[in-house]
This record gives structure tokens, sequence and C-alpha cells, in this order.
């Protein structure tokens, strides 16, 4: 009997088309385990069975197939919250484009996970409606902000998982919970319905436990939408036509020797890089060291420039028009109070820094110049791209840490994003795959970062490798 | 970096319409004075960078579209509203 907690997206359709177990089995396993396992808090809401089937649209690549979606991403008549206070009622008039895409690929919508508030977190900590688990260790964060979608995956609560990634909120847990995550092209995937965080680095992107599945939920999202009008003019396309095992020739790799040789990477995380690229070479690959100068700079212009964005985005979040209110007889009152009450401490610290950075006495000095790193970082990145295949880099700097242990170091916190940043900040693609466990039996992670509109090639190495490794088959006991 | 005074955070907080409480205040201008120290280091390293001249943007432009619009739900949504109006406390003071 094939164990369905981990069983592929693959395995599933094959068992759904032997007709060994139908969609309904499916639900009801899916549902039962995220309730055996609750105690992790990776799932906000599990969808119950007669909505989850008046959801099904379509017949199509993903029939049968469930997944979670994280919770700043709209369902049409579900609540999305954000995992804050200020939305805990919200409920969502429209689906975002990507979930109505996954209907219509016959994919079953199984709940929502639980993640950092308002996707301002790197551990999954502030969330307003509990911490998430890190499955491997449940007294360790499972990585942030999509906090809920990689513990779920990594728990086999689901095949599949949506997050979204503004400075590294998929890479990262996908490494620490040794499951693969996938942040696209800037503009690849429509941000329709995606609750705005920093809109100019906001992607959406999957997590699974292996780089097939992956693809083929990506297959089933990604492409040009007009409603969004960042959309890049591509046309959907197999995102697994190509997975055969082997890798391009003549493929060259950069080693960001800068990231590699950082302060504070952990040195097993250094180590199973070195030993992945390894893989690599053994497979044919020429392998160059790129020095990105700029790379110390990039968590400095991420922090403002999202903080900048957020402060902004988050404006529309008043009491008026939806979500919770603090009532008063006085306007401004009103304001203040319910956003005072609504927003959790981490959110409203960056709304602030957010204001600060654009202030007219700091505005030259903070954002301006942080655009100037960014359009920097971009430029080198790309000339990189004109030596080298796909860059390498870790996809975070420690493995999986203790709940509460930056409590009191907000700023260690934030650094955890600066392996990832560069990459939003460049607006161009990096796969998280697993790549070993620390010696304490934690997942460790390395980025395969491509030029724009890569995703085929980062798909195709990450399979191959995933061919001859089975970092990905190992599963957390639980 | 300078230190960052509290009383200039209370204005932004204003302007930004959230209310602090003087217990509030403490931690978030630590927060904000430690992560935008380590940020600062963009302005080092400003001086060194030439600018590059911005990469042509286009924009793109699409017909208009006309989808289906849904006032009644939005408005359901709303902490209060009355016929076809989100209620707000009232701002003008007509005495």
């Amino acid at each position: 009997m094939t164990n369905l907690a981990y069983a592929s997206i693959k395995t599933l359709q094959e068992l759904l088309k032997k007709g060994s177990i139908n969609y309904q089995d499916l639900i009801s396993f899916y549902q039962k385990r995220a309730q055996d396992l609750s105690h992790l808090g990776a799932v906000l809401e599990v969808f119950d069975t007669p909505s989850i089937k008046k959801d099904i649209k379509a017949i199509g690549t993903l029939s049968g197939i469930p997944g979670y979606i994280k919770d700043n991403i709209c369902q049409k008549d579900r609540i999305t919250s954000c995992a804050s206070k200020i939305l805990e009622n919200f409920t969502s008039p429209y689906d975002a484009t990507v979930v109505k895409r996954l209907k219509e690929s016959g994919a079953l919508m199984l709940g929502r996970t639980n993640m950092d508030e308002f996707a301002m977190g790197s551990s999954g900590e502030t969330s307003a409606f509990g911490k998430t688990r890190n499955p491997w260790n449940t007294e360790c964060v499972p990585g942030g902000s999509s906090s809920g979608s990689a513990a779920a995956v990594a728990a086999g609560l689901a095949p599949w998982a949506l997050g979204s990634d503004t400075g590294g909120s998929v890479r990262q847990p996908a490494g620490m919970c040794g499951i693969v995550g996938m942040k696209p092209t800037y503009g690849l995937v429509s941000r329709y319905g995606l609750i705005a965080y920093g809109s100019s680095l906001d992607t959406i992107g999957v997590l699974t436990r292996d780089v097939y599945d992956n693809a083929a939920v990506f297959s089933a999202i990604a492409g040009l939408d007009l409603s969004d009008s960042t959309s890049l003019s591509v046309q959907p396309k197999d995102y697994t036509s190509n997975l055969d095992g082997s890798i391009p020739d003549n493929l060259t790799i950069g080693v960001v020797d800068t990231a590699l040789e950082a302060e504070g990477l952990h040195p097993e995380i250094r180590a199973a890089n070195l030993e992945a690229i390894r893989f690599f070479e053994s497979k044919g690959a020429r392998v160059k060291k790129i020095t990105l100068s700029t790379l110390d700079y990039c968590a400095a212009s991420y922090f403002i420039i999202s903080r900048a964005e957020a402060a902004s985005n988050l404006a529309r979040f008043d009491g008026i028009r939806y979500g919770n209110r603090v009532s008063s007889h006085d306007l401004n009152e009103l304001y203040e109070k319910t956003r005072q009450q609504g927003f959790g401490s981490e959110v409203k610290a960056r709304i602030l820094m957010g204001n600060y950075v654009l202030s007219v006495g700091h505005a030259a000095d903070f954002y301006n110049n942080a655009q100037l790193v960014r359009r920097a970082i971009r430029k080198e990145i790309a000339q990189a791209f004109q030596d080298v295949d796909v860059l390498v880099m870790p996809s975070h700097a420690v493995p999986a840490f203790k709940l509460g242990a930056f409590d009191n170091d907000k700023l260690a916190m934030d650094l955890q994003d600066y392996f990832t940043a560069p990459v939003n900040l460049s607006g161009v693609p990096g796969l998280s795959i697993p790549v070993g466990f620390s010696s304490d039996g934690k997942p460790l992670g390395m980025q395969l970062i491509g030029p724009h509109l890569s995703e085929s090639l980062l798909y195709q190495l990450g399979y191959a490798y995933q061919q001859e490794t089975d970092w990905h088959k190992q599963h957390p006991a639980l | 970096m300078k230190k960052i005074d509290k009383s200039e955070v209370l204005k932004i907080a204003h302007i930004a319409k959230i209310a602090v409480t003087e217990q509030e205040i403490e931690p978030i201008i630590n927060q904000m004075q430690e992560v935008l120290s380590y940020a600062a280091r963009v302005v080092e390293i400003a001086t060194e960078l030439d600018d590059l001249v911005s990469q042509k943007n286009i924009n793109f432009f699409r017909e208009g579209l006309a989808g289906t619009s849904y006032p009644e739900e939005l408005l359901e949504r709303a902490p209060s509203q009355e016929e076809n109006y989100f209620v707000v406390p009232k701002i003008i003071d007509t005495k």
C-alpha cells in the first residue's frame, strides 16, 4: 500500500487513473491527517468535503490532486486573513488568478495555510493565529513567511501548497523543511488576488516534495494574465516536458563565492552546497567562481524597499471597506485604533519604518540609495549570466532554529533573507532544493538561480539532481 | 546612524494612522534603530556605484474589458454600510 501522506502527485495520478483510490478518499485522508497533526500549526482552516467538491470546476492536468493555499492568496467565499487579526473575518469576493487556474486544472483546494502576518517574518512566528512548528523538529521554526505551506508539504498534509516570496518566503522555508520551493521570474505568475506586501518584489511560488511535482503545479499557474498589469507576455507551457534526468551540454554553474564565504553561513550548509555542486560537476558541468560585490548590500536594500512598499500597500486596511473596525465617533481615532489593534507588532514596525524611509528627511539617504543598490545588483547578476548559465547560493544561512531564538534580535531574524533577497531585487527565478541534513537531522537547502524566464532549466537541473539523491525521499518522524 | 527621534516616530505613526502607546513605542524605536542602522550601509556603497541609466521600461496597454462587478458583495464586507454607502463617523460638524 502506498503511503498516501508522502505520495507524489505522479503516484497519486497513477492511483486515481487505476481506480485504486478516488479523489474523495484523498480528501478524507488529508483532512484526517491535518487533524492528527494540528499541533504543527501549519493549517489555519481545513475546508469541509461538500465545499471542496463544490469548487471542482473542471477535469485537467491536476484532477483530484489536493493542496493548500497560503492565506494571503484569495479563494472565493473563503476567509483570507493573511494571519492577521485585522482580516480574521474577511472573505474573498473572487479567486486569485492562480486559484482560478488551479481549479480549472482540476486541483482540489483543501484549505488555508498559516503564515507570518502579512508575509512579514522569516519564521512563522508573527502569525496572529499561532506559531507553526517544523515537522523535522517541533521545537524549531519551519522558516517563513510561507511557514504553514512548507510545514504542511513536509509533513505530508498534501503534495503541494502555494506560497508567496517577496524576499525569500518560499525558498527559505523550503530549505528549512527539506522540500522544493520555486520563486518564479517576477511577472511570470499573476499576482492578481495576492494581498500585496512589496509589489515590486512579490511573487507567488510553489512548494512540493519533489521537483517533478513542483513543475506540474507550476505549469498550471504560470503565464500571461491580463488582470495583472505586471504580467509578462508569456504563454502557459508544460514545465515537466524536459525533465528527463539529463543536464544540458556545456552547462556552466556560477558559484557565488561571496555567498559561500559569507560570515554567518552555517558550515554544514556550506558543505552540503559544495557537495551538490560537485554532483553537477560529475555530470559534466563547468564550475566558475562568481563574485557579487553588492551581495552584502542586498538585504539592506531589500529591507528599505519592502518596508516602503508595505507602508503604502497596507494603508488600505483602515476599518472602512473591509476587515475589522474599532468603532469610534471620531474618524481619525477609528483609523488609528483599528490599525493599532488589528496589526501585530512586526507589521506595525514595518509600516512605520517604511514611512520613515520615505519621509522627506530620509528618502534621499534610504529609499533612493536602496533603489541604486537594487539597480546595481540587477546589473551584476545580469552580467554574471553572460558567463554562466545558473548561479548557486544557499537558501538559508542557518538550519531551522528554535522558536523564540530571535525574539530579542530582530536584525538577526531579518538577515535570514540575506541569500534570497538579491533574487527578488533582480526579478530572476530561484529554485530551492534539499541537499542534505545537518548532524542533528535538520534539512539543508540550496538555491539554483537562473536568468529571467529560465524556470525550465532550473527544473531540469533540480530534477536531474533528485534522480541520484534521496534527500527529498526522507520524511520527518511524526 | 543618528539616534531615531521619538517625536519623529510619533509623528510618522500619526501620519500612518496607527495609535501607539507609551509601552509600544520603545520597542518599535529600538527595532527601527537596529534595522535601519544596518540598512544605512546602502549610503556607504552608494558613492562607489555608478548609477545606471535605467533600462527602458515599456508600458503595455490592453483594451478596457468590461468584467462583472459586484458592488453588493463588496459592500457586504464593510464593517458598517447603509444602502449603497460605506458608513463612517460624522466628519462635518453642522452646529
